[in-house]
């Protein structure tokens, strides 16, 4: 047990010195940012047209919209970027020479995969804070609700980074692992309009449907309004399964391949 | 002298194709094996067999006395290795890619520092490795992998890519590894000449079977060198040795005799000047390892 959690640690230190001029984190952040201009200036339209709807629930709802579009193809580029420098220098080979643990690589990366998507949702509900408060939103900062909205879209990380790290690894060419990336994003974008039953086998469909807003239209009109936090569980806990089988499904795989 | 390396029936099949077949391969300590063989005959997956990177379809490893699959992790600690291509993070400079394996494998920094100046690069460890010519690249491989100085270095192809100059240094490295390191190397190679100039022992494998394995020596021993003759007439010749047991090729203006000692070679003179032909030649034709390793492997005739 101690050894497994020194090898883990080595292999960890190592992904995030590997990460060094890959400028993996300025390409998360420019998406982020970019989503996050996006929402902001959609979101400030809306409020200017409409006064009496502005408030912290369309803001996150809106968010947790774009966040089906954008963060699959964030988490497939950030995947991508730290299993392509294995297949590009042959390296995976070197590091089981190297006495590393096959398991240990594996979650090397998936951890530092999952660290990073984690700091792009933090940086997004910080922006979503600063822009309800610099725009008079009424009612103070809803923490619970951003805590809720956090924790949804981390959970829909994972899962999708699980995928996106088992086709990374396992296909060379990364052509493919960004193309299943914008095909998430486009399930993630259009989940909402399907059936309820294809929906719940779409993780992309996650990012919506853990939101703690929902949305509704009543004629022309859209409404808002809080989700109870118990009738999401038993989906959060689905997809948590999912990705934790997807997870070891993809280690499996990828670990019995011979170097 | 200890075993480093034992392989009992060692085998490798993808799907009905048989790569390695029941190999018995036998690296013993403080030598310099080379391992020949075509393309295709089953050298590289015999090395990942070994560092454990295949999986065996049958048979066994054994490195430093132990069974590699239940001592996987205690083994590997102790071989270093450069198999097929070198790997490298291209994005990183030579001394970061030093530090991978320094982190990996928890070596202190004047190792990372020797291997550097061993293998020349200490001038260029702060270049990014995609700007590093193939010869630079595959010497920070031959870095990386003596970078803890092990007990075992296993090399394949260590010289790819590498100038006259560049082989030539390497080669004068592996050759001083066995005293000045106390390693032994397991080295495969197609420059036959490589093989011959550094390896203190030999196996010869094709098409996944070894065709001989043991000491350099022996086998110059096992292949003496051919006899050429040339007389005035060599076709009577021929037909006169031929008549005593001797049977001679005519390869251009020469009669040659393969295998043969001494006493066959006097006879073989005795035979013609009985007969009263003019013997205007006879020379020793020396075998090199390529031809012995042709003669092997293209007609798998003659083995010890």
């Amino acid at each position: 047990m101690k050894l497994a959690m020194r090898n883990m640690r080595t292999a960890l230190g190592l992904e995030w010195y590997k990460l060094r001029r890959k400028r993996l984190f300025g390409m998360v952040l420019l998406l982020m940012l970019a989503e996050i201009a996006w929402g902001c200036t959609a979101s400030g339209m809306s409020f200017s047209r409409h006064p009496e709807h502005a408030g912290w629930e369309p803001l996150l709802a809106m968010f947790a919209s774009m966040n089906g579009l954008f963060m699959p193809i964030a988490a497939a580029v950030c995947v991508s970027r730290i299993c392509d420098m294995e297949h590009k220098g042959n390296t995976w080979k070197l590091l089981l020479t190297l006495n590393a643990g096959r398991g240990a690589l594996y979650a090397a990366k998936y951890v530092t995969a999952s660290i990073i998507m984690t700091a792009a949702v933090l940086l997004q509900a910080l922006a979503i804070a600063a822009f309800g408060a610099v725009n008079g939103l009424e009612q103070p900062v809803p923490l619970l609700l951003l805590l809720r909205f956090f924790a949804g879209t981390v959970l829909a990380n994972m899962a999708v980074t699980a995928v996106q790290q088992w086709i990374s690894l396992a296909v060379p060419n990364q052509a493919f692992a960004l193309a299943l990336g914008m095909i998430g994003g486009f399930f993630g974008i259009v989940a909402d309009l399907m059936p309820r039953g294809v929906r719940a086998m779409l993780i992309w469909s996650s990012y919506t449907g853990f939101s703690p807003v929902t949305q509704t239209f009543a004629g022309e009109t859209a409404q808002f309004a809080v989700r109870d936090m118990g009738s999401l569980l038993p989906a959060m806990a689905g997809v948590a399964a999912a990705g934790a089988v997807i997870y070891l499904a993809g280690c499996f795989h990828v670990s019995r391949r011979e170097g | 002298m200890n075993r480093i390396i034992a392989t009992h029936n060692l085998s490798k099949r993808y799907g009905n194709i048989d790569r390695v077949k029941r190999l018995h391969l036998s690296v013993q300590e403080g030598e310099i094996y080379g391992f020949l063989g075509p393309n295709g005959a089953g050298k590289t997956t015999t090395l990942k067999m070994i560092l454990g990177l295949v999986k065996p379809t049958e048979g066994k490893v054994f490195v430093f006395g132990k069974e590699l699959e239940a001592n996987r992790r205690r083994i590997l600690s102790q071989i270093g290795s450069l198999i097929e291509s070198p790997s490298f993070y291209g994005h990183l400079t030579g001394l970061e890619n030093m530090r991978v394996i320094q982190k990996l494998r928890d070596l202190p920094d004047q190792n990372i520092a020797e291997a550097l100046r061993i293998v020349r690069l200490d001038k260029h460890k702060d270049k990014k490795v995609e700007q590093y010519s193939l010869g630079m690249k595959q010497r920070l491989g031959i870095a990386m992998a003596l970078a803890s100085f092990p007990r075992l270095l296993i090399l394949d192809e260590p010289t790819n890519g590498l100038d006259p100059a560049g082989i030539g240094e390497i080669r004068e490295l592996i050759r001083s590894l066995p005293q000045r390191y106390e390693m032994t190397v397991l080295l495969s190679s197609h420059l036959l000449s490589e093989i011959e100039q550094i390896a203190t022992s030999v196996g010869i494998i094709h098409d996944g079977s070894m065709l001989y394995q043991g000491r350099m020596e022996e086998l110059f021993n096992h292949h003496r060198p051919a006899i050429a003759f040339k007389t005035t007439n060599n076709r009577l010749a021929r037909e006169l040795l031929a008549q005593h047991g001797l049977c001679p090729a005519l390869e251009g203006d020469r009669l040659v005799l393969n295998n043969v000692s001494d006493e066959q070679v006097a006879e073989a003179n005795r035979i013609l000047v009985a007969a009263r032909m003019d013997v205007l030649r006879i020379e020793e034709q020396t075998r090199n390892l390529e031809s012995i390793f042709l003669e092997m492997t293209g007609r798998e005739s003659g083995l010890p």
